[in-house]
């Protein structure tokens, strides 16, 4: 699973997402996108098991990009715990998504195909998101 | 190459509140510059849609503001991301006889014959950087495909040499590739920073 290599500081402080995504935005390296609609946080587990349906679905044809990368810690108290007694455990790494981000990108499948992968891999995704394909593809089909 | 038409008018009043009441009403500002003075303007966004549905700098339009003529590209345009939107686009005036330095969109033709034997075709150059007069300006460069077989490659020092066209992309860069389908690794086990996370979640309980 996605996961940075080395941090500096285990725990940070959460901080308040708001407005849209200014960049990556926008397709970059393949033809199809998947687009995030809302502000989340996105976890490693949940980035791992959308790749995962995208590249199971299209058979492990075409090439799959992760636009996202998780490199937040959160943290969290164990079950039963009082209140208080420091900052809970780090437990998870996620990644800040805003409306307009596009999270994973694909090229060399066909569009229906990609669609239903597109489904599939937001289906494991906790926010709503929508498909978008890059401006010239249809034309590059022609 | 035919030229395309746009009617334009000219914008009076800028800023933040006039361009958002303009689009409301369907307009996109615009905004004209190059070897004259530069001009506001704006474009109908109904018109603009339907005329370009692939917004390239290859394209010369001839922007017709009242009795003038100026003959353009889209050098640039801003988009709502969430809406598709385009919200401002950029017009350079090119001078005819002076040489232009441009992105002209890379079209693939055929279909590779090492797709057929199981291979992926990917397009790693969706725009190439090029030089030219304005006559000389191609609306895409056409790359054949169809001889491609796994493994094989195409580079920029591969195109065809085309008249009075200087490509301005480094020749070592790749265009596109036929590649061999790579096995995937299902589950990252042992990832090193996974086990950082899940090590100090242990050594603090």
């Amino acid at each position: 699973m996605l996961s940075p290599k080395r941090i500096k500081y285990r725990k940070r402080m959460r901080g308040r997402m708001r407005g849209d995504a200014n960049r990556g935005n926008k397709i970059s390296y393949g033809d199809f996108g998947l687009m995030a609609l809302e502000h989340k946080w996105i976890t490693n587990r949940q980035i791992e098991a959308a790749r995962v349906a995208i590249t199971r679905h299209i058979k492990r044809g075409g090439k799959v990009w992760i636009r996202i990368f998780p490199d937040i810690p959160y943290t969290k108290k164990p079950a039963e715990t009082r209140m208080g007694k420091g900052k809970g455990n780090p437990e998870a790494w996620v990644a800040a998504v805003y409306p307009g981000t596009v999270m994973f990108e694909v090229a060399g499948v066909a569009q229906d195909l990609v669609e239903s992968a597109m489904k599939l891999a937001a289906s494991k995704l906790p926010i709503k998101t929508k498909i978008i394909i890059r401006r010239d593809y249809e034309a590059q089909d022609d | 190459m035919e030229n395309k038409t746009l009617e334009v008018k000219v914008r009076d009043e800028k800023g933040k509140s006039a361009s958002r009441a303009l689009r409301r009403e369907g307009m996109i500002p615009s905004i004209i510059y190059g070897h004259r003075e530069p001009v506001s303007v704006s474009v109908s966004a109904r018109e603009f849609n339907s005329k370009f549905k692939i917004i390239s700098e290859s394209i010369i339009i001839d922007l017709n503001l009242g009795k003038e003529t100026y003959h353009c590209i889209v050098k640039d345009y801003q988009e709502n991301a969430m809406r598709g939107t385009i919200t401002h686009i950029d017009f350079y005036e090119i001078e005819k006889g002076k040489s232009l330095k441009t992105h002209v969109p890379v079209h693939v033709e055929g279909a590779p014959l090492g797709v057929k034997t199981g291979g992926i075709f990917e397009t790693a150059l969706h725009e190439l950087e090029i030089e030219c007069l304005p006559k000389d300006l191609p609306e895409m460069i056409t790359v054949n495909v169809s001889s491609l077989e796994i493994g094989q490659s195409i580079h920029v020092a591969d195109l065809k040499d085309m008249p009075g066209i200087k490509f301005l992309t480094p020749k070592d860069a790749l265009v596109c590739a036929v590649v061999r389908k790579k096995e995937v690794k299902e589950s990252g086990e042992g990832d090193s920073g996974e086990a950082v996370v899940s090590s100090s979640v242990q050594s603090e309980e």
